[in-house]
């Protein structure tokens, strides 16, 4: 199951939470060698780490083995922030019903298998429930037709460009129901999200910062 | 063109793609845009495992009659170094980019010579990774090119998009569209212990000529070839866990 994990009820998570940190580290730093990102401490946390990220963690117990971020579009985000090029065509998002969706990792042994298309699954499935009606992210290009095969519209912002010797885009990807029904005919699980503990409304806190984001542009 | 030229004509042409319903229609759109950029040859192509033929894995095509004729009467696949390549990367190259040894590997020079002969002198080709290991090219061929660090990415993004809405026009079903029962799950699932079809009759307690049946029928819906092939694909499509 893919455990939602916001700070709302992250205290029922903490050493999950912990743990995803070092695996990130791991498979970010170690694996993929996103330079960047390394950290003395072995712990992948970026800015974009806060109390405004929702966490999809698929655990096994409280085994780590799988997962990926959500981030309200209406603060600064990546695709903001360190990639606008990569947007250039069509603009990147700022609304609090779009979420940047980053991160997206699956420890080695359990790659090839049925987890990825539940992860694709659990991103839609989370989506949905909370009203949230796009999702923005930054990837490789050669992911592109995996999602496209498991049946995600992906809308590219802007032409690939090189980060750091792999080409890279942004999109928009849809969220809707019908692609979640055909994932989950594949994966053959009506549903793979667990909520547990306090639920946080994702889009009424994404709101909040719209409100703020526009105040801040008015005064200057 | 400019890069803001070359983004904006790129994402209108994957956005126009989504209104063709019938191949030869998107294959023509798919001409006239990447003609823009001097190309003159495509081919949109899974690429073959050693089980299977070149032939049967190509979506669709704007090539020479000719040239397709001699490239899979002799093979070609199999030894062209651009194929090659291809399975290696997840980004896309120019057919120079891949690499053999003109000395020792005669076939692979006779291929990239003989292209020439039909105005494939140089060319693009785009890798295709799918979910199930799925391998595939989108490979364009001319003369002529506008093929530089502008054009390339354009060329990039539109060359992915049209092989989805291809691969999409030709199997509009998700795969896999048949499921396994239950039952036909479980066989495989001993098959994959190594177990006989009369060791899984016995541990199923149904004949030898069932747990065949049911062997078969999973072969049939999964697309396999034999009973190896089989189990397999149900592992890589986590049907069954290992």
């Amino acid at each position: 199951m893919i455990h939602v994990i916001s700070v709302a009820n992250r205290h029922l998570y903490e050493d999950v939470l912990e743990e995803h940190f070092r695996i990130r580290h791991d498979i970010f730093v170690d694996e993929r060698r996103w330079e960047t990102l390394r950290k003395p401490d072995k712990r992948e946390i970026d800015i974009f780490d806060n109390e405004d990220t929702i966490y999809l963690l698929a655990l096994e117990g409280r085994r780590v083995v799988g997962g990926h971020r959500l981030y309200p579009t209406t603060k600064p985000s990546m695709m903001s922030e360190i990639f606008p090029h990569l947007a250039d065509v069509r603009g990147y998002p700022s609304d609090p019903l779009i979420w940047e969706w980053s991160r997206y990792f699956i420890v080695r042994d359990r790659r090839d298998g049925n987890l990825n298309l539940q992860l694709m699954a659990a991103v839609q499935e989370f989506c949905l429930a909370e009203g949230i009606v796009k999702i923005s992210a930054i990837m490789e290009t050669w992911w592109l037709p995996r999602f496209q095969q498991a049946g995600f519209n992906v809308v590219p912002l802007g032409l690939p460009a090189l980060v750091e010797d792999a080409w890279t885009m942004a999109a928009l990807i849809d969220v809707s129901a019908d692609t979640l029904r055909a994932i989950s005919a594949r994966t053959g699980l009506p549903s793979v999200v667990q909520r547990k503990g306090p639920h946080l409304d994702a889009v009424a806190r994404a709101n909040l910062h719209r409100e703020r984001t526009e105040i801040v542009r008015e005064i200057a | 063109m400019s890069a803001v030229d070359y983004g904006r004509e790129a994402l209108d042409f994957i956005e126009g793609l989504n209104g063709y319903t019938e191949v030869p229609v998107a294959m023509d759109a798919l001409e006239r845009a990447f003609c823009r950029f001097g190309f003159e040859t495509i081919i949109v192509t899974g690429l073959p495992n050693p089980d299977q033929k070149f032939s049967q894995m190509v979506l669709a095509k704007r090539w020479p009659a000719a040239w397709f004729k001699l490239y899979t009467e002799n093979s070609f696949d199999r030894v062209d170094p651009v194929v090659r390549h291809c399975r290696r990367s997840i980004h896309p190259f120019e057919w120079a980019e891949a690499p053999y040894d003109p000395e020792r590997e005669k076939g692979a020079a006779e291929v990239m010579r003989r292209a020439t002969d039909f105005r494939m002198k140089r060319g693009f080709i785009i890798p295709i990774h799918g979910l199930t290991g799925y391998e595939a090219a989108v490979s364009l061929g001319g003369v002529d090119l506008d093929l530089n660090v502008r054009s390339k990415p354009a060329l990039h993004l539109m060359a992915m998009y049209s092989f989805e809405r291809i691969r999409h026009l030709l199997h509009p079903t998700p795969d896999p569209p048949s499921r396994l029962t239950r039952r036909e799950r479980e066989v495989v699932a001993w098959a994959s212990q190594g177990k006989s079809a009369w060791e899984i009759g016995e541990i199923l307690n149904i004949t030898q000529r069932t747990a065949e049946q049911h062997l078969a029928n999973a072969a049939t819906k999964l697309g396999a070839v034999n009973r190896t092939h089989t189990v397999a694909i149900a592992i890589r499509n986590g049907i069954i866990n290992p």
